[in-house]
């Protein structure tokens, strides 16, 4: 398969055409759906396209309304795409006998790795690429997305884990006369500090299945957003089972260490002193 | 005296205090780099069009400048048409190319602008000459360290290759004359600046007489808009974007920064509002039997509601000039992250300190921290005193 991409400019739809015809009659293109929409375009429809703005160019078909595949390198670009016969296209834009690349199907793996291989050895003027390492290198604007997030993830990780302890802080300090109660019914430190840390981490199991939810519920929503503006099936957010967990852990971690320090604070000092005497 | 109670009232439970001011200062410092995440694109790619004075830039119709591979045909025309328009001043035309730089065992791919070197506008020349002689080009310390060459060396370069001769298209050799600093190249890019002519023969007939793109600069007073719109109906193959067009543009693309700073810088404040809230809050009901007192023996209901406002805002305050400095090291390391964003120019910044965004952010956290304070005032200004002192006795 041959393919050869190139920025069309694809003129107005035409009544009478002053452009050149296939001697077959005109030939078909496929275009996006959101050149479609936004152009107004419906099957059938004739439209010249040429290579140049104001020149002559050929009046073809629409044959086809496609749904582009959803690919992150294309993300933040709102260009339109036009299939056609790539003899055509050489043809409008003077690009000869030349195509841009050549995509090349290959049985197994081991296959692609000798074919590879074979070609770089031969070629002359062009590379061979595995199809993955191109998705790679495309999907960079992901990657750097990925990192940012990351990075935003863990100055959100800082806050919460301060927020967390401060508010287990008020929260026992709250119960000081209630520890000394304990203390001096007799109860020890260490019971009253593992009750602490057990009421500390239902607090973060029960916070963080509401987090899931509103979690889950905001990447709906962002999915929903940016699919809208952008015109793509990309999923921009994704709740996998990794990041709940992480999530989880985390919180519980938090939540199980604050209680247990502030908790501890409390226990060592002497019962009357918890009283204020 | 109202500032030594608040004072010794937030130093009564030091580490609670410590706490709540360290939660601030972060949620500040997120604070700080949304608000320069939100206006720091736009400045930094405002600034960076206008670098060079260019006010307009002409693409081929319909396009904008490089986002296609389509030229602007009849070059040399649509140049004498928009320099005749009035309050044009300079014309600089733009020719974008791929050219490989030859050497022993290997070939390395540049990007070439050719340009119009008495009016380019693409780069700066940090030393040598600007080139002048169809032989002679400037190139960009990315590609100079890649081919390991220095100004005076002489390349070998090509616009392609034929597979099927086995020898490269357009080969000529050109002397190295500048080290340049290219303005809107992505970051690592290798660039070579040409002569517009040179690069336009090297690309053969699909380049003859044809440009990317035109710079234009107007003069002082004119009004840009007026001169967009006659460009746009003198030269009708042509589509001339303004700079602020252009910023349309981009909040378009880069829309999602815009909104995740929005976002995030509400939810730091409203993290920040709610520590503070609560920590005063819990402060105010630990306390109650002492303001009682305090109103008992005549201090005014205004002056408990100031005390209690005061300790909040000094909570907020604290923390946020501490969040404020950490701010900037956060919005260093995020700008970093996002300067790898694939297609960029590498001079654009996305965390761009101003102070007026540090000024928000204090303002933006000294509202909340006096709202914070606001419940938890009144709840301590409007304790009936005698049933407080009671149940504080009893207690």
């Amino acid at each position: 398969m041959v393919m050869l991409i190139f920025a069309l400019l694809l003129m107005q739809q035409i009544d009478s055409s002053p452009a050149r015809a296939h001697p077959q009659g005109p030939r078909t293109i496929a275009i996006d759906e959101r050149l479609a929409a936004d152009v107004g375009l419906k099957l059938g429809d004739r439209v010249i396209v040429s290579g140049t703005t104001g020149g002559g160019g050929d009046t073809v078909i629409v044959g086809a309304i496609v749904r582009r595949s959803a690919d992150p390198s294309e993300i933040a670009r709102g260009e339109y795409r036009v299939r056609m016969h790539l003899d055509q296209l050489q043809r409008l834009i003077g690009y000869g006998e030349r195509v841009d690349r050549f995509a090349v199907a290959t049985r197994s793996e081991s296959s692609t790795v000798l074919a590879q291989r074979w070609i770089n050895d031969a070629a002359f003027g062009f590379r061979a690429h595995r199809s993955r390492d191109i998705a790679v290198g495309t999907s960079k604007t992901f990657l750097v997305v990925t990192r940012f997030h990351r990075a935003i993830g863990v100055i959100t990780i800082v806050a919460s884990a301060i927020f967390l302890l401060c508010i287990m802080l008020l929260k026992v300090d709250e119960r000081r006369r209630d520890i000394a109660a304990l203390r001096l019914m007799g109860i020890s430190a260490r019971t009253i500090v593992s009750s602490i840390v057990l009421e500390a981490a239902f607090v973060a199991v029960l916070g963080s299945a509401l987090g899931i939810g509103i979690g889950w519920l905001s990447s709906t929503i962002v999915n929903w957003h940016y699919r809208a503006v952008y015109r793509t099936p990309l999923i921009f957010s994704l709740v996998t089972r990794d990041v709940v967990t992480l999530a989880v852990a985390l919180s519980l971690v938090l939540g199980v260490a604050a209680g247990f320090l502030a908790a501890r604070r409390l226990a060592k000092l002497p019962p009357l002193a918890l009283f204020g005497r | 005296m109202l500032f030594t109670l608040a004072f010794t009232s937030l130093m009564r439970h030091r580490a609670r205090t410590v706490l709540a001011m360290l939660g601030v200062a972060v949620s500040a410092a997120m604070l700080l780099d949304m608000v320069m995440l939100a206006s720091g694109m736009r400045t930094s790619f405002r600034s960076l069009l206008l670098v060079r004075g260019f006010q307009l830039r002409i693409a081929p119709k319909g396009t904008l400048p490089f986002d296609t591979e389509a030229l602007i045909d009849s070059a040399s025309e649509v140049r004498s048409i928009v320099q005749a328009i009035p309050g044009v001043t300079t014309v600089s035309p733009v020719l974008g190319g791929q050219l490989r730089v030859e050497l022993r065992d290997r070939v390395v791919a540049a990007t070439a602008l050719g340009v119009d070197p008495t009016v380019q506008g693409d780069y700066e020349v940090t030393a040598g000459r600007e080139p002048k002689a169809p032989d002679e080009v400037a190139a960009s310390d990315e590609l100079l360290e890649a081919i390991g060459a220095r100004i005076g060396d002489t390349l070998w370069v090509a616009t392609g290759f034929d597979p099927q001769l086995r020898t490269y298209v357009s080969r000529r050799p050109v002397i190295v004359v500048a080290r340049a600093h290219f303005l809107y190249a992505a970051l690592g890019q290798r660039m070579i600046g040409a002569p517009l002519a040179t690069l336009q023969s090297m690309r053969g007939s699909e380049a003859k007489d044809r440009t990317s793109l035109f710079m234009v600069r107007v003069g002082n007073g004119v009004d840009v808009e007026a001169v967009r719109a006659r460009i746009n109906d003198a030269a009708p193959k042509v589509t001339a974007t303004s700079i602020a067009s252009a910023m349309k543009f981009v909040d378009e693309r880069l829309s999602y920064f815009r909104q995740l700073a929005f976002v995030l810088g509400t939810l730091s404040l409203f993290v920040g509002f709610l520590l503070v809230t609560t920590l005063v809050t819990v402060s105010v009901n630990e306390r109650i039997g002492e303001i009682a007192v305090l109103r008992a023996i005549g201090v005014r209901r205004g002056r408990i509601v100031l005390q209690i406002l005061i300790e909040g805002i000094a909570i907020m305050l604290s923390g946020a000039i501490a969040g404020l400095a950490l701010g900037l090291v956060t919005g260093r390391y995020l700008d970093t992250i996002l300067s790898d964003f694939p297609g960029l120019p590498a001079a654009m910044r996305f965390f761009l300190f101003e102070p007026r965004d540090a000024w928000a952010a204090l303002g933006l956290l000294f509202a909340c921290g006096v709202l914070a304070g606001i419940y938890p005032s009144w709840r301590g200004a409007s304790l009936p005193i005698a049933t407080t002192l009671r149940e504080e006795a009893i207690a």
